[in-house]
């Protein structure tokens, strides 16, 4: 008797382990986390992003009887990663992760060379290119604006619209942007080289112009009114970045910009990066959706970075000669900040060692962080 | 002092801001049935009685206990919603019914007033204070047993309008819907929109490039005005800053000659015998240096990766 309520008793508990429950999805998935995980300690590539990512991947797939009622799991209601899961599907890690890029981020760069705004906007080509190429793979609208959103290259804008529009399709579309993002380095450079000549490298730009404190401080304001006066419903987005960086820039809160830009973002970075990848449950993820996505994203991160490419080139037929933009500045119209800028500095080095680029490529990255967020803005006000 | 002043009037505007914006304003009539013919809903007693539904137009919940509801002109306080019932609270979008069966003893949601079928029939909610219209309508007295009087869309329309209401009379096409929507929407009509008419995503791409454009154009000129105001207010600063300089110059070069200065001074040191002793303690004073982009944190968070 005793014997027979042993056996049944391990029997249920056999049922409720992961190997019992384990498929091949299952092990495909945690190979996906573990792959991250190495290409962020062993090659470098967005440590601060891919652990997170890589290890919620591992916690989101490890096997379990979801019908066993355990309240574990991360879709489940109310269970612990279901509660982190909130800032993701409610959306509002995405806004705070942006309070804190405000907090960091100096837009001096762009307040002295307002015109290179103008190259964050044409990056943005990228979304609205994706967007019509998933709209012929046969996404619906709401879809395809989540997916294309990936072309912006910012991993919370893309997590913010596509909890909006397609949640469904979040973790996949999360963890491409987040992959993309950390590959800026590999796909970018061939792509600047075989859009520009030789001597379009080595253009150098005047230094930029000392920006006084009284236009930092009223650069988030007048930003954020008539930005968001465009597109209200970009407005968590663009509101909470130029919040942050109105902390930065007035002077008499530095303790709380200092918390947006190191503890606060930081903590919302674990958790986003955490809850994200543990959003991607190999019944969710391992779709041939999910190839799609992947491939939709890498077409819409290169329209993105030549479109700013080409851009430059463009506008320099139309500037005097003194005034000439070096158009490796313009793959930094994504919004991969600061890695796109450091990228077309990198290359400008390379062509001519004292043509330091990363001051002025700073001016399209940021501006390219709220044309990103604007495209948001506009995608969600047309399909949400 | 002033400066506290001030604080406590933004932080009463702030609160009073606050209250205002916690009115009841979003609370809306939304269908009503005058004779339930046994077609309709039951209440919790199992009989057919007419009923009030109200709607919830705004994106949060809603509490509307001590509202009041009437049918009166004369009397805008005729049935206040009880306190204390936690199902006065409604959720974002969503409904709640009312039964005008004037037994307001079975509970929070029975009216102590009812209709008048025949005839037509004023219905009005009034806010806490008894004097806030938030929402009325007449109902037509030529409505059939069995019909209703509904928003054409749920919460949406002005006060009182006809226009915005219709008679239902539970066809296909005009359907009773008490505590739920009056219209049901089973896809979004802006993303159906779009996949009619711009099935290439081409329109898109191009109002949402020139939304873009003109976002950070706007901004983008905005800035080079002020650029402009400022380095022209920094350069008049300049001049005047230099033209001071110059009139304090000349000013000195009238009283103090170059040559009475150093005969002072020779005179000094010869009757003095004064030098400067020099110390001989080294103080090392730490610098605060201004913030440098080449320097900042962000720069440091995300690294090339290493090729090995």
């Amino acid at each position: 008797m005793f014997s027979e309520f042993l056996t049944q008793n391990l029997q249920e508990f056999w049922q409720l382990t992961g190997f019992y429950n384990a498929t091949w999805e299952h092990l495909v998935m945690l190979l996906v986390g573990l792959f991250f995980i190495w290409l962020a300690i062993k090659k470098n590539f967005e440590p601060m992003l891919l652990v997170p990512i890589g290890f919620g991947i591992l916690i989101g797939n490890v096997p379990f009887n979801t019908t066993a009622g355990l309240e574990i799991g991360i879709y489940e209601e109310g269970s612990v990663l279901n509660i982190l899961y909130n800032g993701v599907s409610a959306g509002w890690y995405p806004p705070l992760i942006f309070l804190g890029i405000g907090a960091m981020t100096d837009f001096s760069a762009l307040i002295a060379n307002p015109k290179l705004m103008l190259i964050g906007a044409a990056a943005q080509f990228g979304i609205f290119g994706a967007y019509m190429v998933a709209l012929l793979l046969g996404f619906a609208p709401d879809q395809a604006g989540a997916i294309a959103i990936i072309g912006g290259a910012d991993g919370p804008t893309a997590i913010f619209l596509s909890s909006k529009l397609a949640p469904n399709l979040m973790g996949a579309i999360a963890v491409s942007a987040y992959s993309y993002m950390a590959l800026v380095p590999v796909i970018q450079p061939p792509l600047m080289r075989l859009l520009t000549t030789r001597h379009e490298r080595v253009i150098k730009m005047k230094p930029a112009r000392a920006v006084s404190q009284n236009e930092k401080i009223i650069f988030p304001i007048v930003g954020m009114i008539l930005t968001c006066f465009v597109v209200p419903s970009g407005l968590p987005l663009l509101g909470m970045l130029f919040f942050g960086n109105l902390l930065r820039e007035c002077g008499v809160t530095n303790r709380l910009a200092k918390t947006a830009s190191n503890a606060l973002t930081d903590i919302v970075t674990i958790l986003l990066g955490m809850t994200v990848g543990a959003s991607t449950q190999a019944s969710e993820f391992l779709t041939s959706e999910t190839i799609r996505i992947f491939l939709l994203g890498f077409m819409a991160f290169v329209i993105a970075s030549a479109s700013g490419v080409l851009f430059v080139k463009l506008f320099n037929l139309f500037l005097p000669k003194s005034k000439k933009i070096n158009p490796l500045i313009g793959n930094a119209g994504v919004s991969a900040v600061p890695m796109s800028a450091r990228i077309s500095n990198n290359l400008g080095l390379e062509y001519d060692p004292s043509n330091y680029l990363l001051m002025h490529a700073m001016g399209p990255n940021v501006a390219g962080v709220i044309g990103s967020a604007v495209a948001a803005g506009v995608l969600l006000g047309f399909l949400a | 002092m002033n400066k506290r002043l001030l604080t406590l009037l933004l932080v009463t505007l702030t609160f009073a801001g606050t209250i205002c914006a916690q009115g009841r304003r979003g609370l809306r009539l939304n269908e009503v049935m005058i004779v339930n013919d046994s077609t309709s809903v039951v209440d919790d007693f199992g009989r057919y009685n007419a009923w009030v539904e109200l709607f919830n137009s705004t994106f949060g919940p809603l509490e509307i206990s001590s509202v009041f509801l009437t049918n009166d002109r004369n009397n805008n306080t005729l049935y206040p919603v009880p306190l204390g019932d936690v199902n006065t609270e409604i959720p974002a979008r969503q409904h709640i019914l009312f039964w005008a069966d004037g037994e307001p003893n079975k509970g929070t949601f029975h009216t102590n007033f009812t209709f008048t079928p025949g005839e037509d029939n004023y219905i009005a909610i009034y806010d806490a204070n008894g004097q806030t219209l938030i929402d009325e309508i007449v109902v037509p007295g030529d409505l059939k047993p069995g019909q209703s009087y509904a928003r054409k869309a749920d919460g949406e329309g002005g006060i009182n309008n006809p226009d915005d209401w219709e008679v239902r009379d539970g066809s296909e096409s005009k359907y009773i819907t008490p505590s739920s929507n009056n219209i049901i929407k089973s896809t979004n009509n802006k993303v159906d929109a779009f996949a009619e008419h711009d099935p290439h995503g081409f329109a898109m791409a191009v109002m949402a490039m020139c939304i873009v454009f003109s976002a950070l154009l706007v901004l983008s000129i905005c800035f080079y005005i002020i650029n402009r105001i400022g380095a022209s207010i920094s350069r008049s600063r300049k001049m005047k800053a230099l033209a001071d300089d110059e009139v304090e110059a000349d000013h000195h070069k009238e009283q103090d000659s170059g040559e009475v200065i150093a005969a002072i001074a020779a005179a000094l040191v010869e009757h003095l015998d004064a030098h400067d002793r020099e110390s001989t303690i080294l103080t090392i004073n730490k610098v605060r240096r201004a913030y440098s982009p080449w320097s900042s944190k962000i720069y440091g968070l995300r690294e090339l990766p290493n090729r090995h």
